[in-house]
């Protein structure tokens, strides 16, 4: 049984299609990205998953179930925007979102506090909400998404503002519910996370899949085309457009995809030649940042 | 239901332990109490110094008779008023008039009575004093001048009597309101009872209809929205907001109206030993007074709440709400303007027509009914055409919040807001 499952999905609003024959199989205990760039219709596609939007054409399915009110408590939601009730109490806020999610009261009590002390908000839980600091309202955001122990968690930009050390605890978090049998679903722009978190991925433009299917079957399909060099000295041995695509500079290191057919060792042959003292010198597979943009151009042209 | 339960239990214990709660529930009981008490003070009070007069009587002969109606005494027993000098037919009536203008500018006489010759003849007379704000002592001066004329003219006319205000004493006319549940004396009761209702009713439905809409507001612009959105639906949502703030509205309710249950049964005896002699107005509020005016507020709240919900959902921001708002305000603030319509003129048809209207009719049928009793079908009429109206307005409003509170940035149009309706 797939955690999620999404079939041929229209959604309008008005004249604007916002989601256009989506189709979507999230396989349970998954880790899924689902990116795309700004308005291509995420938000919208999360908001069906939820049921607060319905599709205008298609169906969906939460956990065997046809999404509907019933579905609501099986998942957990960490919105993009984040915003809780700021007079009120952390406990009194997460005791009632949870009891919002179908738990006891005692019950959501008890977990509440479980979770506080897990993300090291023990002390907080009688402060009021705009008291916290930034990155500590994003952690208790955070257990309002888990503390119902959903089998479906839906993570919109999970770990903005938050320091490494938090964003490590966030990530640790997340793999050990994964591990126990939880559905996530990241929505992020930093490509860098998907990759290293993510089974599969759909990317949408315009309300369309473009790209979608196992990570590492997509980067796969790339072929490893891209090099990925450290060096110092004089960077013009790269000027080569008859075997170098497309550069990118991310300051200590460059990525140079290369033009189909062309041969690496042309380059590092280049390189030597001008006294260029090369650090790292690898082959990989393209880094989906690439792909993404990439696919998301193609779109546009 | 237990969700919308949730979100009731929120509403009302977050905004019930707020301080601003606690003190205007609190404090506005005892702030009226304690204006009424300052208000009785001071109606009541006694001068506590004798008052320095002078006459210019240019007819002459009155100063005596005016000096009979002034005999009020102090607390003290001291005599209130104290004649410093009587004028009577001054050589320069301009000189007298200046002598005494001076005294009473330096302090030495409180005031004057200038009483012009031609005064049987219908010329006025003056009273000159620094303090013309005291309408008692003006007045008890002005009827004792009354009655030195009326008795002059009857000893002109050759009848002579020892104890003017023995003639003089007049009949009490008592108004008393003809209802068909019977009779009830009249002194003014009614109109008060129907300011404060219309009033009550006016404030509440403004005060918790904002509270609503500042509420749908608030949990847009802190985005918690999209949370509640992914647990609850937003009906209940709304639903549970509406009855939530509801429970805080009659909350304070029982607590005033205990307290003033409270002040009446006791309040009598109280002010009685504080102020020996002194009765508390009886007041008669037939049972109508109390059923119709909660069976409206309980629609009409429902009505104006589910309004304001909506709005705060359209807006995004404080100044959006500010313009959104404007015209159920309005509407409300119609009805203040409009009540005196309806006070002077119960059965005209305006005050039908108002009194049917569903915005309106929350306040003003509540009105009409307290200043004259309509025909059962028309209270009946009223209220049905209210709640269907009210069921109608909630599930217009119940679709534009569930579009709205997800919608960020520029308040909708007219237009956007039809389309709003359509959407799933």
């Amino acid at each position: 049984m797939e955690a999620v499952a999404v079939e041929h999905v229209t959604k309008r609003f008005d004249t604007v299609v916002a989601v256009s024959d989506l189709s979507l199989r999230i396989d349970q205990g998954a880790v899924f990205g689902l990116l795309g760039p700004n308005g291509a219709g995420k938000t919208t596609s999360l908001r069906m998953l939820m049921h607060i939007l319905v599709p205008d054409e298609g169906a969906i399915r939460v956990l065997g179930q046809p999404a509907s009110d019933r579905t609501l408590d099986l998942i957990g939601y960490l919105p993009e925007e984040r915003g809780l009730y700021a007079r009120m109490k952390v406990r009194e806020v997460l005791v009632f979102l949870a009891a919002l999610k179908g738990l006891s009261e005692a019950e959501a009590t008890v977990r509440v506090l479980v979770w506080l002390e897990r993300l090291e908000l023990a002390g907080c839980s009688e402060k009021r909400i705009n008291d916290l600091s930034k990155g500590m309202q994003q952690k208790v955001q955070f257990i309002a998404a888990v503390a119902h122990q959903p089998p479906l968690l839906i993570l919109d930009e999970p770990f903005t503002g938050l320091d490494p050390v938090n964003a490590t605890l966030i990530k640790d978090i997340m793999l050990d519910l994964r591990a126990r049998g939880a559905t996530i679903i990241l929505s992020t722009h930093r490509m860098e996370q998907v990759e290293m978190m993510c089974d599969s991925i759909c990317l949408i433009n315009h309300g369309r899949s473009v790209l979608a299917g196992d990570l590492r079957a997509i980067k796969k399909s790339y072929g490893k085309n891209t090099l990925r060099i450290e060096y110092t000295g004089d960077g013009n041995f790269l000027d080569r457009p008859e075997l170098v695509e497309n550069l990118n500079h991310f300051g200590a290191v460059v990525e140079a995809r290369l033009q189909p057919g062309a041969d690496p060792q042309e380059i590092l042959k280049a390189a030597v030649e001008r006294g260029v003292r090369i650090t790292r010198f690898e082959l990989v597979e393209p880094p989906l940042h690439d792909i993404f943009i990439e696919k998301v151009s193609e779109a546009h042209a | 239901m237990r969700k919308i339960w949730l979100v009731i239990k929120r509403e009302y214990l977050t905004r019930v332990r707020t301080k601003g709660f606690i003190l205007s529930t609190v404090g506005l009981p005892l702030f009226s109490v304690g204006i009424f008490a300052i208000a009785l003070a001071l109606a009541t009070r006694k001068a506590d110094h004798p008052l320095r007069i002078s006459i210019v009587d240019n007819l002459g002969g009155l100063a005596p008779q005016i000096l009979l109606g002034l005999n009020e005494k102090l607390p003290d027993g001291q005599p209130r008023f104290q004649l410093v000098r009587a004028w009577d037919r001054p050589v320069s009536e301009t000189q007298a008039h200046e002598e005494l203008t001076r005294q009473v500018r330096d302090g030495q006489v409180d005031g004057f009575l200038e009483i012009p010759k031609g005064i049987l003849h219908g010329e006025g007379a003056t009273l000159r004093t620094r303090n013309t704000e005291d309408y008692q002592t003006t007045r008890t001066i002005g009827r004792a001048l009354n009655n030195a004329l009326i008795a002059r003219r009857l000893s002109d006319r050759g009848v002579h009597i020892d104890d003017l205000s023995e003639v003089m004493r007049g009949v009490d006319l008592t108004l008393v309101k003809v209802t068909k549940t019977g009779e009830s004396e009249e002194n003014g009761q009614s109109l008060m009872v129907q300011l404060s209702l219309v009033m009550i009713l006016y404030i509440t439905l403004v005060v918790y209809g904002m509270i609503t809409m500042r509420s749908v507001l608030e949990e847009k612009t802190t985005r918690i929205v999209e949370i509640l959105a992914s647990s609850i639906k937003p009906t209940h949502l709304l639903t549970g907001k509406i009855v939530g703030v509801a429970g805080v509205a009659l909350t304070q309710y029982l607590i005033w109206m205990g307290t003033a249950a409270f002040v009446s049964a006791y309040g009598a005896a109280v002010g009685s030993a504080f102020l020996p002699g002194a009765t508390a107005p009886r007041f008669h509020l037939p049972t109508t007074y109390l059923v119709y005016p909660l069976l409206f507020f309980t629609v009409g709240y429902f009505l104006y709440a589910s309004l304001y919900a909506a709005l705060g959902s359209m807006a995004s921001s404080d100044e959006d709400l500010q313009q959104v708002q404007m015209p159920v305000t309005l509407i409300l603030v119609a009805c203040m303007i409009l009540f005196p319509i309806i006070q002077r003129a119960p059965n005209s048809p305006v005050a039908v027509a108002l009194t049917m209207f569903p915005f309106t009719s929350p306040i003003l049928m509540v009105c009409r009914i307290t200043v004259q009793t309509p025909p059962f079908w028309q209270i009946a009429l009223s209220l049905a055409i209210c709640v269907a109206t009210t069921v109608g307005v909630i599930q217009v409003s119940a679709k534009i919040y569930r579009v709205g509170i997800l919608m960020y940035g520029k308040r909708p149009s007219l237009v956007e807001l039809l389309r709003w309706l359509r959407y799933t």
